[in-house]
């Protein structure tokens, strides 16, 4: 008996030493088989405990067993130790240099003019508008009469409405989306709730500030009850929002005749915080003029066939180019038509 | 409107701070533009007396001017004008003093030492008048400084007036407003004037055009001497941007600015007979005007005349042959109302706009003409001397009635958002000189003739509004609605968005377009885009139509950037273009259009640079029709400008041509000096939107995967790819799922005129796996059809 444990302490001396003198994965391999398989000491002791009586056999298999379990686990800590060493060796193949250039799918932008109209109409989507386009060559009914400009008006002369060839001033290019006020009303009951992007012309020549085709946004609202405050509360909350929340707000009136009262939107100079002096933005008056609005005049409503006492509203205008131009800085809103890459690339993310 | 507020408050008292004052005008309605004290910038400028005047003795074009300020040694000054005589008192910069843009010092002028400057009014910083130098009053101090005889220490406002407010376009009508907005009572001096009961008027007046003239005084001033106004009026004139003539004329001003009245002054020498007739201009008639034009006169045109010649356009500028002079001995002072419309269009007509016609096309006030001719007369009295005939004479035959307007005070808080008690409002109201008479929460309004603009209810309404104060309004939000994209902005936006993501960058271009524009894109008089709606009154040649194309803007946009050495220029544009219709307005159609030139991608470390081509550009169009979820487009060839002759397809969906996409000619891009190829597209979204299905339902998964087989075939050359995939599609129906063109070779393999196209075939049966077997069978299927149809042989 003490011969089968005498060969089991051999197993294990032997197969232990094997394993340590193992030098690559196949050697792990083959002193694995022979440590371990069918013809190993370990197995040929195994298969002869059937002829050993009872008690002998108990002791005989649990050594048997301690001896395969440590030339396991010694195969384990040796086969992690050459396959780390293989990971190690495959990484350092496989090193890339990271701060070489990626490869960058092409990628443009969205203009910047594009963006900001899509954030003036979220801004009203946001407080129940929904937002309507309509005809940039209309007719002057539209542009002008039944927005109650007077006959007389200068805005509507040759010099400064481009007017359609052959139709004697009846189309014109729309001067303000303001004739879309009308188109709305006329074919839908309030309440009313909508913006009007678009381009507008006139015949400025152009400078930093002007141009003869630029683009503009209109907004109305109306309901029964409609009155000064709640245009106040939503232009405040529309400036705000795109100006900065911690920005005073003031109307101031002003004159437009198809609204009364009306007024003028002023935001306090985001540059200077209203202190003024030698203020490049608001030239020293610590205000800027972001937008036009009023309280839509009683003619409209009775040319749409809307009853002026059960119904009031307020309208309000603004030029994009300049909301834009103010928000990113751009000195000279011919830029924006220019279309420069150089210019455009700015605008990338939320720019 | 420059409004110096030492004028201002000769009518009202100003109590509180500038600054004060100016944030109420502005949140009142009457913006301040610029607060300015034309003293701060000048220093060192005195009266001076002109004694003796000498040729310079080596400049032609200069004087040697000896003047004295009244003490000690007389000083000589080089001086390029002439516009002066010796006895004259004209203003002198002496050495050190300051000017707005400059700094005097001794120095020496082609030889002659200069000791100090004289000074035009455009030196003083009080005009752009640089004709001359400043020629004082007689009665200007010796050695006074100018900053203190010309009141340039007063503080000016420069105030925005919107065009309803001509009652503001004096400084009467600003300080109405002042004196409403501090709660001060509206001073007003009485006139004094001192009528000859002994003279009588010899002057006539006839209103043939009473719809153009409602009403017209004249009154007759005898035996006046034309001289310079006294210093002070002069200073007044200079400080609101007016040059200084005569006593005669510069009252006639004076009073304009004071009570907003534009009067003009005759020399009544000019009308033999004193008849004045008020009349429309006849056919070819002319006259030439202060300015020295000769206008020829449209019959539209309001005059005053004589018996025969025209005097003045009325309201707008007088005519040189009647104006006041140095002989002017007896002048004849009009005071007129003239109808708003006709003076706008005579203004516009002759390009002529003047403080006078600033007015009265806004509308001036037709019950302050007898004032401003008796303040006037007055003036002219003190500063001209002269007797002033008691007899007025006066036309006025319907005299304009004041308007009548009931305000419900309610209305009034229901408008602004705040309730407002009815004598607060009343307040207001008799502030800005309205009658009111009230009850039971109703104010009866007598609206003064100096406020056109005040019509109805809810012009009332705005003053009650703008006087309470738009800050005292609580800001509230009305209830909305469902606010939301409709389905085809959403659209638009995603489909502006994907052309970004996929490297284009978004360009907005002008709305214009010329017949060059259609030439050098090469279109031709049969095509749809030749035809373009024009304007009447372009700005330019280049401008003449709207755009029919989105191309030529894009072109222009590429070709600066290929000059800004940009490396590769991808752009697209999403906008309108305008085509003509029966109907009196064109159809605005909604077009995408893209135009992408030199290299897609550069070269970098890892790839070589590749240059956009055609494939992507229909693999622009491709992705457009994807993403929109619409059916594969059809590409045919297309031939004819802008694109290459063989490198070009139509776009259509189902059947209709929706756009097309392709390589630019060469000449087209010769026409905008790009010099790298192009591809561009250009797709109508209105068509496409119009085809997109409702909201889709999705269809179950299959349960079981699909075969992949690939086949290869060789066909003729010329046959395009797209017939091939349509025979296989039918004959490998039903279970053909997807077919993929993965390979097109041509070359030694193949042989000549020959080429091969490979395959990749998806196939499915429905409910079930397809056995190889079947699978095999579909595709010798499809193979007999492609051998049959195309002339196909299997590639080995
Ligand atoms: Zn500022």
């Amino acid at each position: 008996m003490s011969d089968l444990r005498t060969r089991l302490e051999e197993a294990r001396a032997e197969g232990l030493a094997k394993i340590e003198t193992a030098g690559d994965l196949a050697s792990l391999d083959e002193a694995r088989v022979r440590t371990l398989g069918r013809k190993a000491q370990l197995s040929q002791v195994r298969s002869g405990l059937g002829k050993v009586d009872e008690d002998e056999r108990k002791e005989i298999g649990k050594l048997a067993n301690d001896v395969q379990q440590q030339l396991e686990e010694a195969l384990r800590a040796k086969r992690e130790l050459f396959e780390a060493a293989e990971l190690e060796q495959r990484w350092e193949r496989e090193r890339v240099d990271v701060t070489l250039p990626g490869r960058v799918p092409p990628l443009g932008t969205i203009h910047p003019l594009t963006k900001t109209i899509w954030e003036i109409v979220d801004i009203f989507i946001g407080l129940g508008y929904v937002m309507a386009e309509g005809p940039e060559v209309e007719l002057s009914l539209y542009n002008f009469d039944a927005i109650n400009t007077p006959a007389d008006h200068p805005a509507r002369s040759a010099q400064d409405t481009f007017y359609i060839e052959g139709t004697d001033e009846a189309v014109c290019l729309r001067t303000q989306t303001s004739p879309m006020q009308m188109r709305i009303m006329e074919r839908q009951s309030p309440p009313v709730y909508v913006v009007v992007p678009g381009r507008v012309y006139r015949r400025d020549e152009l400078d930093a500030t002007h141009l003869s085709s630029f683009s503009q946004l209109e907004g109305l609202a109306v309901d029964e009850g409609i009155t000064m405050g709640d245009l106040k509360g939503s232009l405040s909350a529309f400036a705000r929002s795109v100006f900065g929340n911690d920005l005073e707000v003031r109307l101031r009136p002003h004159y437009f005749p198809f609204t009364e009262p009306s007024a003028e939107m002023d935001v306090e100079c985001f540059v200077c915080r209203g202190s003024g002096v030698s203020c490049r933005l608001c030239k020293g008056e610590g205000w800027i003029e972001v937008l036009g609005c009023g309280m839509v005049h009683p003619a409209l409503f009775e040319w749409v066939g809307y009853d002026p006492e059960r119904y009031s509203g307020f309208a309000f205008g603004m030029g994009i180019e300049r909301i834009a131009a103010l928000a990113h800085g751009v000195s000279d809103i011919r830029h924006f038509y220019d279309n420069d890459l150089r210019f455009l690339t700015q605008f990338r993310g939320s720019a | 409107m420059k409004v110096p507020l030492r004028w201002l408050e000769e009518f009202v008292s100003l109590d509180v701070s500038v600054e004060k004052l100016v944030e109420l005008l502005d949140l009142s309605g009457t913006k301040v533009e610029a607060v300015t004290k034309p003293s701060g910038a000048i220093a060192g400028v005195v009266v001076a007396q002109v004694l003796e005047i000498v040729p310079h003795p080596d400049a032609d074009n200069l004087t040697l001017v000896d003047v004295t300020t009244g003490d000690g040694e007389p000083q000589r000054v080089v001086c390029g004008a002439r516009n002066f005589a010796a006895g004259q008192r004209v203003p002198l910069a002496q050495v050190g003093a300051r000017l707005p843009q400059m700094e005097i010092g001794e120095r020496k002028i082609r030889g002659e030492v200069s000791r100090g400057m004289l000074c035009s009014s455009a030196e003083l910083g009080l005009s752009s008048d640089h004709s001359g130098i400043l020629v004082l009053p007689d009665d200007s101090g010796l050695g006074v400084d100018i900053v203190s005889l010309l009141g340039l220490d007063d503080t000016i406002l420069d105030l925005e007036i919107t065009p309803n407010r001509p009652d503001c376009m004096s400084i009467l009508g600003v300080a109405r407003e002042v004196s409403a907005l501090l709660s001060n009572e509206l001073k007003r001096a009485p006139i004094e004037l001192e009528t000859d009961p002994e003279l009588s008027s010899p002057v006539r007046v006839e209103i043939t055009a009473p719809d153009g003239c409602p009403r017209y005084l004249a009154r007759y001033v005898e035996g006046v001497e034309v001289r310079p106004s006294p210093a002070w009026m002069t200073a007044r004139l200079l400080s609101v941007g007016v040059r200084p003539i005569s006593n005669v004329v510069d009252v006639t001003n004076y009073v304009l600015f004071e009570l907003g009245h534009p009067l003009h002054a005759f020399d009544a020498a000019t009308l033999p007979d004193q008849q004045i007739v008020v009349r429309r201009a006849k056919t070819r008639e002319r006259i030439t005007t202060l300015d020295g034009h000769e206008r020829l006169l449209h019959p539209d045109d309001l005059l005053i005349s004589g018996k025969k010649k025209p005097l003045a356009i009325a309201g707008v500028m007088g005519g040189s042959d009647s104006e006041v002079g140095p002989h002017t001995r007896n002048v004849i002072i009009e005071s007129a109302y003239f109808h708003p419309t006709s003076i706008a269009f005579t203004s516009r007509r002759h390009g002529l706009r003047t403080e006078a016609s600033a007015r009265f096309e806004r509308g001036a006030d037709p019950e302050i003409v007898d004032t401003a001719a008796a303040r006037a007369a007055a003036l002219m009295q003190r500063f001209a001397g002269g007797r002033v005939a008691a007899e007025i004479t006066d036309v006025y035959p319907a005299p304009t009635p004041r308007n009548e307007i009931t305000l419900r005070t309610a209305r009034a808080g229901q408008v602004l958002g705040t309730s407002l008690a009815s004598e607060r409002q009343a307040a207001y109201l008799r502030a800005l000189e309205m009658g009111v008479t009230q009850a039971d929460g109703v104010l009866q309004v007598e609206v003064p003739s100096f406020r056109h603009d005040l019509r109805r209810e809810i012009d009332l309404i705005e003053e009650v509004g703008r006087l309470a104060g738009f800050d005292s309004l609580p800001a509230t939000l009305p209830p909305g609605r469902t606010g939301r994209l409709e389905r085809d902005q959403a659209i638009e936006r995603s489909l502006r968005r994907l052309l970004a993501d996929l490297g284009l960058f978004e360009a907005w271009t002008g709305s214009f377009m010329s017949e060059a524009d259609l030439e050098r894109l090469g279109v031709t008089a049969d095509q749809p885009a030749a035809k373009m709606v024009r304007l009447a009154n372009p700005m330019s040649e280049d401008e003449p139509a709207m755009r029919t194309s989105l191309l030529p803007g894009l072109l222009r946009a590429v070709a600066l950037n290929e000059r800004q050495r940009a490396r590769g220029v991808a752009l697209f544009e999403l906008a309108r273009v305008y085509e003509p219709t029966v109907e009196q307005l064109p159809h605005e159609a909604l077009i995408v259009a893209g135009v992408m030139s030199g290299p897609r991608r550069r070269g970098t470390w890892i790839g070589s640079e590749r240059a956009w081509d055609f494939f992507d550009g229909k693999g622009l169009v491709q992705v457009v029709f994807s993403a929109l979820g619409l059916p594969e487009p059809s590409f045919s060839p297309v031939q004819g400008r802008p694109f290459h002759p063989t490198r070009a397809a139509a776009v259509a969906h189902l059947d209709v041509t929706v756009g097309a996409v392709g390589e630019l000619h060469p000449k087209v891009l010769a026409g905008w000096d790009i010099e790298r190829a192009s591809i561009a597209f250009e797709l109508a979204l209105g068509p496409l939107l119009a085809a997109l299905p409702a909201k889709k339902k999705v269809e179950e998964l299959p349960r079981f995967p699909s075969n992949l087989i690939d086949v290869a075939i060789v066909v003729e050359r010329d046959v395009p790819a797209r017939a091939a995939e349509r025979v296989i599609r039918d004959a490998g129906a039903p279970e053909l799922a997807e077919v993929d063109l993965f390979d097109v070779y041509e070359g030694d393999q193949v042989g000549p005129g020959k080429k091969s196209l490979a395959f990749a075939l998806e196939l499915r049966a429905v409910e079930r796996s397809l056995p190889d077997a079947e699978a095999t069978a579909v595709r010798d299927r499809i193979v007999a059809a492609l051998t049959e149809q195309l002339g196909a042989e299997l590639r080995g």
